[in-house]
């Protein structure tokens, strides 16, 4: 028994990786089914965004890049579905540069899985007409504080090269006054960007969708009603798509619920480790004693 | 089995196993897919800055007679490139001074706003937050963690009386805080790890739908 603790202390660590790579792999092979039920910070950012009047809009911030893509990606696919399956009004902008493709991936899935079941021309999902995509503007502060007073200014082009003023849905946009409110999806500090200038000077509601590392650091905003809703991690995702799945009847790829199988594992896998790890160490304390 | 036909795939898929190989140990087809990665991002970055910004924003409408009064601010943003002109490299010090200037004045007092005096107000316990059971419990675990907490981090008196328990009770919240973020964080490296593997296994090799 005392060289098994001693050898589990010097394991490798690769080792550590591949069962923990086998724990991943296998349920994504494999899946079993979870249902996320959703928790209440996702549940507000689902009912605020559900009542939107018609003569608001909501702006998502597509702050996120590639290397946080699978956490952040399925927040705002979620959250389009969500806005064209109740027909309101969508303004799409990044922050961050190497967002511009994943917003755009975001936009053209979304758009074409409405599209694909449209059966008129006001069925469909437009460009301009239905959403606006921005696109990106530098440095941050220009857009962030810019859009409170005129958008069509922050932004004089869309994403696509249209003038955004033509556009006729920029004709009910014109600065924070029709946001009924901005959801920043970022893996950064981008969403306290937001709320310490948009908000503070404009009172614009602020919505996050947050890697899971981050979610800690936001759950004062949300206490002190800084932040309205949020979507933290994978998880977060996936109870959003689970809202807008069982109350739409929106359907589509859910990626971060097909996920949720090897996060679990994972996670229990993790905890077993810990455990052994923690056993392992007060074991050979009291030997060494 | 189907596997993907695009080549872009394929090269998205070689450059995830470049990277997963630092597992194993540091290695040279590693080190070609981080360079490979940062370059690419600087390329596309001063790429889509050019295009985008600088030239919509300031040498078309220069060109065009228009706008002339961009032309001394672009000269103030040039003198960053001083720095690689030992001679006149000090001349660097005024843009980065009117940027700290601007950024200072714009955000010193919106985040004392929004930090501070916001989050004290939701601290801060009244009749109304006692309306809801529930609500009440949690605003004073809230009071009790912030003020215990903050005693933990005052060091110019001693731990006695008060507040040895007080920051006692502190270090078991930080303890719990630590906790709670050390969980996310395992949340969010496992997310990142599914997402590259079912973009092998579903978008490359085609063995999950």
């Amino acid at each position: 028994m005392k060289n098994s603790w001693e050898k589990l202390a010097k394991l490798d660590r690769r080792v550590i990786y591949f069962l923990l790579l086998l724990v991943v792999v296998v349920p994504i092979i494999f899946p079993f089914r979870l249902k996320p039920k959703a928790m209440p910070p996702v549940e507000k950012l689902f009912n605020h965004i559900d009542t939107i009047p018609d003569d608001k809009c909501l702006v998502i911030s597509v702050d996120y890049t590639p290397d946080t893509e699978p956490e952040l990606h399925p927040m705002a696919i979620a959250l389009l579905r969500h806005a064209f399956a109740q027909r309101k009004k969508v303004g799409v902008l990044c922050i961050s540069l190497l967002g511009l493709g994943l917003a755009q991936d975001a936009l053209a899935t979304v758009s074409e899985e409405f599209n694909s079941r449209a059966q008129t021309n006001a069925d469909s999902i437009i460009s301009g007409r239905d959403f606006v995509f921005w696109g990106w503007q530098t440095p941050p502060l220009v857009p962030i504080l810019g859009m409170g007073e005129n958008i069509a200014k922050v932004f004089p082009l869309d994403y696509y090269g249209n003038r955004t003023d033509t556009l006729p849905i920029m004709q009910k946009i014109k600065n924070y006054n029709d946001v009924a409110i901005l959801v920043s999806i970022a893996g950064s500090a981008v969403p306290f960007w937001y709320i310490t200038y948009a908000q503070t000077s404009f009172g614009v509601k602020i919505g996050a969708g947050s890697t899971a590392v981050q979610a800690a650091d936001f759950y004062p905003y949300l206490n002190s009603g800084q932040v309205t809703g949020m979507m933290s991690g994978m998880k977060g995702g996936a109870e959003y798509e689970q809202l807008v799945e069982e109350r739409l009847g929106v359907y589509g790829r859910r990626r971060a619920t097909d996920a949720m199988s090897s996060q679990t594992a994972a996670h229990i896998w993790i905890m077993i480790t810990i455990i052994i790890g923690n056993i392992g160490y007060f074991v050979m304390r009291r030997r060494k004693k | 089995m189907n596997v993907a036909t695009n080549p872009w795939i394929w090269v998205s898929a070689i450059l995830t196993l470049g990277i997963f190989s630092f597992l194993y140990k540091e290695n040279p087809f590693y080190r070609v897919c981080e360079h490979l990665f940062v370059g690419i991002s600087n390329g596309y970055s001063i790429t889509f800055v050019w295009h985008r910004v600088l030239m919509p924003a300031l040498i078309d409408p220069v060109a065009q007679g228009q706008r002339l009064w961009l032309i001394p601010i672009a000269i103030v943003g040039a003198l960053y490139f001083t720095r690689f002109i030992p001679k006149v490299s000090w001349l660097v010090r005024i843009p980065i001074a009117i940027v700290m200037g601007y950024g200072a004045g714009a955000s010193i007092p919106r985040a004392i706003d929004a930090s501070i005096v916001q989050q004290v107000r939701a601290t801060i316990i009244t009749r109304s937050t006692f309306e809801s059971v529930y609500n009440g419990i949690w605003a004073v675990v809230i009071l009790v963690g912030v003020i215990a907490t903050i005693s933990y981090f005052f060091f110019s008196r001693e731990r006695k009386g008060i507040f040895k328990p007080l920051s006692y009770t502190g270090i078991i919240f930080i303890m719990l805080g630590f906790g709670a973020s050390f969980g996310y964080t395992v949340m969010a490296r496992i997310s990142l790890l599914i997402g590259r593997l079912t973009f092998l296994l579903r978008d490359w090799l085609g063995l999950i739908r």
